[in-house]
């Protein structure tokens, strides 16, 4: 049987032009938690974090989520901003709560060219996915 | 509100009869669907096995990932598997997706283990004797000692502890 199963969630929403916010939650054998951020979209900014821990191992880990501003202001295009929200928010607070913000960020780049995509195809529903795709820096 | 963009992430582990891991890590987005598949020893978690395959559009530096995954067979999971996996899998000619879910799936490895340790410390219902056990696991794990807030200095579980 399966022993240890881990699924992450995390969805886009375009808020406005400028603007995105995305859900994550984790969910494991162990911990389960959530977070939700609204990210600016031409720098990476990290505008507004929201965090909610559901199941964790000891009763210090709730505090974690006091940690979460730090996240503020951050942007997830500089070099090695996944080691940033592991040190600022995993080790300060919870690595857990970090995995999913460095999760919701690496899909910043992903929902905007898919977003995209969708309105290319919109334009031109003959369009070349795979061409329109391999033409974007990724 | 629709959503523009989903990513669904499953990770799980199953020990087989012969006693060796498997490791199944799956993603799945608008753009990229990915799986790689491990096979891990215990007792030095070497991965004995690595398999990986990308579908949709996967970016294409890591369009050769079945070939790519080959280079984590030999590697154990431990202390330095970062810096090992950088090294084989990181860099401008690297797959950075096949990085994490080998990094994401040893993590997994971890937890399986950790887990019993886990679910045992629950069955204690004595506050006091779980803080005990709490600090007894710190003392035996130094690598978790200010790894996260409550194992930081000021925490009322590393009171008196000195680590």
């Amino acid at each position: 049987m399966v022993t240890f199963q881990r699924t992450q969630v995390v969805g886009a929403e375009f808020l406005d032009e400028h603007t995105i916010r995305f859900n994550g939650i984790q969910e494991d054998h162990i911990y389960g938690m959530e977070i939700s951020m609204k990210v600016r979209i031409d720098d990476g900014t990290i505008l507004q974090i929201q965090g909610h821990m559901k199941r964790y191992t000891n009763f210090v880990c709730p505090q974690a989520i006091s940690v979460l501003p730090k996240a503020v202001g951050l942007s997830l295009r500089e070099a090695e901003w996944d080691k940033q929200v592991m040190r600022e928010i995993g080790r300060k607070g919870c690595e857990h709560l970090a995995e999913i913000i460095i999760e919701c960020g690496r899909c910043l780049d992903s929902a905007i060219l898919s977003r995209d995509l969708a309105r290319a195809l919109k334009e031109n529903p003959d369009l070349r996915q795979e061409e329109f795709l391999n033409s974007r820096k990724r | 509100m629709t959503l523009q963009f989903l990513r669904n992430k499953v990770i799980e582990v199953e020990p087989r009869p012969d006693g060796d891991l498997s490791v199944s890590w799956r993603l799945t987005d608008d753009l990229l669907k990915a799986e790689i598949q491990l096979i891990v020893q215990p007792p030095e978690l070497e991965i004995i096995e690595a398999e990986a395959r990308l579908e949709r559009y996967p970016p294409l530096s890591c369009r050769d990932a079945s070939n790519l995954i080959k280079k984590v067979e030999g590697v154990s999971i431990g202390s330095g598997l970062r810096k090992i996996l950088a090294g084989l899998l990181g860099g401008t000619v690297g797959c950075s997706i096949l990085m994490d879910a080998v990094l994401e799936s040893s993590n997994a490895v971890i937890l399986h283990f950790t887990r019993p340790g886990i679910e045992a410390g629950e069955t204690v219902a004595d506050p006091d004797k779980k803080l005990a056990a709490l600090r007894e696991r710190l003392k035996t794990n130094p690598r978790l000692v200010r790894s996260c807030i409550a194992f930081q200095d000021e925490s009322p579980i590393m009171a008196g502890l000195n680590l």
